[in-house]
């Protein structure tokens, strides 16, 4: 018999728990979730740079970032001196558009022909 | 980043509470669908009152919510202390409630409504709960552990804090104490053929 009453205890629909308890057990368990986020555990309240830092993805990010900020000025001076002794303002100035087309790609310098 | 809903359910607890330690909203639903009957089901039947273990199960879930983010994965079972802080919690309760007669304490809500099959079970189940209130604290606690959660003696142990010697001396003196309260109920509740 006593195994029986064990068997029908654990279908026992009383001993189930109301939909209301599981409401506020996950209230509970959202509302104690933001206080443990990294950061708000230590009250600390992140700067404008540490926030950006943490939005860019880290330092790994901000290197990368970085490189290519620097590749891209290097880029950017290179050309620009590169360009200064040619003949490529002249070109632009007398009407010959398809030579400058040629000087970037050479694809273009069909249209020379 | 959550995970979808279906993908955790296999997942295992102390995983699980990891993920909601970093945030994990989808881990903290989940955490609350399979732990939360597991615990109120324990205080429900050592308490013998909704209200109570309600309160309880809602306690012990937010203990486990404030130890997350310092849960060291593999080094305690979820459920073991979870359990463990139920019981504690449990026994606390009855402490305060000593003095309160015993029948006021077990006495379930009478629904009085539905057929005779329905009403059967009713009288079995408030039988049960009767008889499991007049067992002291610790070999109540081990018989529903054990009978009606199915845990093994070891974790059972862990649990209550005690031996696994100690575990089976406290089930087995449950179990016929439960035995001997229900005997003369066997034909009341429907058992007569047993």
């Amino acid at each position: 018999m006593l195994d029986a009453l064990f068997d029908a205890a654990r279908e026992d629909v009383a001993a189930t728990p109301s939909a209301s308890l599981m409401a506020r057990v996950l209230e509970d368990a959202s509302a104690l979730q933001k206080i443990a986020e990294p950061g708000a555990v230590q009250g600390r309240r992140d700067g404008f740079w540490r926030a950006l830092l943490r939005n860019l993805g880290g330092w790994p990010s901000v290197g990368g970032l970085a490189t290519a900020a620097v590749a891209g000025l290097w880029i950017g001076i290179a050309g620009s001196t590169s360009q200064i002794g040619s003949t490529l303002g002249a070109q632009v100035l007398s009407g010959g558009q398809d030579a400058v087309l040629s000087e970037f790609d050479n694809s273009y310098a069909f249209l020379l022909d | 980043m959550d995970m979808p809903y279906d993908t955790q359910e296999d997942i295992p607890d102390d995983a699980l509470l990891v993920l909601y330690a970093n945030g994990d909203a989808a881990a903290a639903r989940v955490l609350t669908l399979r732990l939360t009957p597991r615990v109120f089901s324990h205080a429900y039947r050592v308490l013998g009152d909704r209200d109570e273990a309600e309160d309880v199960a809602q306690e012990a879930l937010i203990r486990l919510w404030k130890v997350a983010p310092d849960w060291r994965q593999g080094e305690a079972k979820v459920t073991t202390w979870l359990y463990r802080v139920v019981a504690n919690l449990c026994t606390d309760r009855l402490r305060k409630a000593r003095g309160v007669a015993l029948d006021a304490v077990a006495e379930p809500a009478d629904d009085a409504r539905g057929p005779a099959e329905t009403l059967l079970e009713q009288a079995r189940m408030d039988a049960l709960q009767a008889a499991l209130g007049e067992l002291p604290d610790r070999q109540r606690q081990a018989v529903v552990l054990r009978h009606i959660e199915g845990l093994g003696n070891p974790e059972i142990a862990e649990i209550l804090e005690i031996s696994v010697e100690a575990v089976e001396s406290l089930t087995a003196r449950g179990k016929r104490a439960l035995a001997a309260a229900l005997a003369g109920q066997r034909a009341a509740l429907g058992y007569s053929d047993d």
